[in-house]
């Protein structure tokens, strides 16, 4: 009898253990993405995109990184986000006034670098996205660009054979629609953070300015700081530099998103951070090199009614001045940004 | 040597244990959409029903029927789809509102019959008026990705121009091409959105009783986009898409196409 009775507590204890053990183990079955803090550098503002209704995800981050890269979300597959965003160039287009698209066609607008986009509220040079996540949507459906169609591109991911496995790891689910590819690429190119240049060293005390580069800071600060406000570099404000229309292109600008006469030709200040390797300039690329872009300002701009009045009147810059204000903007250069291994091409 | 007391008392809280275990464990894990609900509850008690008509009475057929607009000019139709949102149901004597959540948006898409019948939940009640938005707000314009009726995939989103389209109409206009119409614009002074109160027929209210239906049937006609107060002709104009004044004037229309036919209280 004493062996049943230990057999039989035994077995009660048992029991309890397997219970107890039941809701422990789902417990630690059930964890999700793993989170990433969005880290704001130090004297930036509140971002504009706070990853609020998106949270921030090691696995999200990481899909979103595929997707950048993966040329699946083009019609003919040829044209990932990557083929006009290149790590190396600040992920601007290295060297092209204008992309190239679908079926050997030219995009309207060089495609700019995608810098500390979470502070901007409006993307594109026309403003004309209002919100980070959608703005894939553009270059996407495009058919100058990647040519593709909503519904096709979830319906080839959700076809393949890795994604649908990713989206689980990411949003809990192997459910894929356009929010949720939308909300990792949103994840991933937010988090393109670049605060690391030799300038944001100098601001920390890490680094000293030489002196040229001394010079040229100040000769910013009072010649170009008011559209390319720090510490972004630029206020994200739209206006027009007095460039004479491309026959061409024919681009108003701004006003072909708000229909107001006043927006006519206005285009959305550029960020200047790691602007020595963005090059070309403006809107449409027309300037090879910042000595171009600076010497429009001193001597090229062109009055019109929507001009604006920082520029109206041309910019007094010497050569020497050049010479200087491009030593400081070598300073903006971010290596580590430009080489950071988490925004490059996954393996 | 037998102790039954023991003996039992062992059995029962065994038995009482595995019980326990059956039916308490692990029951965070449970959420309330786990619970059975018993197939007697109905999901909705409202069947808000839209047909697309042509000429106030005349059935929407896509491409194969020619119509005319009130310049006399024939067309086709290709597609005809719009969005609501901010469903009222309204007793206009006792000043009563019932108030569907303004978060919830249809697309009534006349291609695809199963979107043109909204089901909905209203407390039971007498209602006169109904009332509910054309388009989508203008938070739902600027906050992103959505999904569900808001999904960009339906195709009623632009992608440059970040917004919404509130309301589409495309076909053929006979002799001179395709028109198309997609009307949109969240943002002053462009804003298309529309908020018609309908009047129902005389002599019928929404009785609804509980644990009982009404069904609505209401109207979209399509010459309505042409005329009062704005006139819209082929010839001057058969491409509206973008935010501004002529999508203003088109919605100023259309908002207008919308008739209570007939309410049948269960």
């Amino acid at each position: 009898m004493t062996t049943r009775l230990t057999i039989r507590i035994f077995l009660l204890v048992a029991t309890c253990v397997v219970i107890i053990n039941a809701c422990k183990k789902s417990d630690t079955e059930k964890k999700g993405p793993t989170p990433i803090t969005f880290k704001i550098p130090a004297g930036f503002p509140d971002p504009f995109y706070k990853f609020t209704n998106n949270p921030l995800t090691e696995e999200g981050f990481e899909l979103g990184r595929k997707l950048f890269y993966d040329g699946i979300l083009s019609k003919d597959g040829n044209f990932p986000c990557a083929s006009c965003h290149q790590q190396f160039a600040a992920f601007a287009n290295f060297d092209h006034n204008l992309s190239h698209g679908f079926n050997n066609q030219f995009t309207t607008r060089n495609a700019p670098a995608l810098i500390n986009l979470a502070w901007h509220k409006e993307m594109h040079w026309d403003g004309g996205i209002n919100n980070i996540e959608v703005q894939p949507l553009a270059p996407l459906t495009a058919p100058n660009e990647m040519a593709e169609d909503i519904n096709t591109v979830i319906l080839k991911l959700q076809s393949d054979s890795l994604y649908p496995s990713l989206f689980k790891s990411a949003f809990g689910d192997e459910t894929i629609n356009s929010q949720r590819m939308l909300f990792a690429i949103a994840q991933f190119v937010g988090s393109m953070v670049s605060a690391d240049s030799k300038y944001d060293k100098v601001k920390k005390g890490q680094a000293v300015f030489t002196d040229p580069e001394r010079n040229g800071y100040q000769l910013f600060q009072v010649k170009c700081a008011s559209c390319h406000a720090e510490p972004l570099f630029t206020d994200l404000s739209f206006r027009n530099t007095g460039l004479p229309v491309d026959p061409q292109l024919k681009d108003i600008g701004r006003m072909r998103i708000t229909n107001k006469i006043e927006d006519s030709l206005k285009f959305k200040v550029p960020t200047l951070r790691n602007v020595m390797i963005t090059f070309p300039y403006a809107h449409d690329g027309r300037f090879a090199s910042v000595r171009n872009m600076m010497d429009h300002y001193s001597d090229g701009v062109q009055d019109g009614p929507t001009v604006d009045p920082l520029v109206k009147n041309k910019i007094l810059l010497s050569t020497l001045d050049k010479f200087y204000l491009t030593q400081f903007l070598y300073t903006l250069t971010d290596s580590a940004f430009l080489k950071d291994k988490r925004f490059s091409q996954p393996e | 040597m037998k102790h039954p007391l023991l003996y039992y008392s062992f059995r029962f809280i065994y038995g009482s244990l595995v019980i326990l275990f059956l039916f308490t464990s692990c029951k965070k894990e449970y959420s309330a959409e786990d619970i059975p609900i018993p197939p007697v509850v109905k999901d909705h008690n409202i069947l808000l029903k839209f047909k697309a008509v042509v000429n106030d009475t005349v059935p929407l057929a896509f491409d194969t029927a020619t119509y005319t607009n009130f310049f006399k000019e024939p067309f086709t139709v290709h597609a005809f789809k719009f969005y609501i949102h901010g469903i009222e149901m309204i007793n206009t004597d006792s000043g009563r509102v019932f108030r569907i959540s303004a978060n919830k948006y249809f697309l009534v898409d006349f291609s695809d019959t199963t979107t043109t019948t909204l089901k909905l939940t209203i407390l039971p009640y007498l209602y006169n008026r109904l009332s509910f938005v054309i388009g989508v707000d203008s938070a739902r314009n600027v906050s992103g990705a959505q999904t569900g009726a808001l999904d960009p995939a339906n195709g009623m989103f632009w992608t440059w121009n970040t917004g919404y389209i509130m309301a589409k109409l495309e076909g053929n206009a006979v002799g001179r091409g395709a028109f198309e119409y997609h009307i949109g614009g969240f943002k002053e002074p462009d804003n298309v959105l529309k908020k018609p109160t309908l009047l129902f027929p005389f002599g019928q209210t929404i009785d609804l009783k509980p644990e009982k239906n009404t069904e609505i049937i209401v109207t979209a006609n399509i010459s309505s986009w042409f005329y009062n107060p704005h006139d819209l002709r082929f010839r001057d104009n058969p491409v509206c898409t973008t935010p501004g004044p002529l999508a203003k004037q088109i919605s100023e229309n259309y908002s207008k196409m919308f008739t209570v036919v007939s309410v049948i209280n269960e």
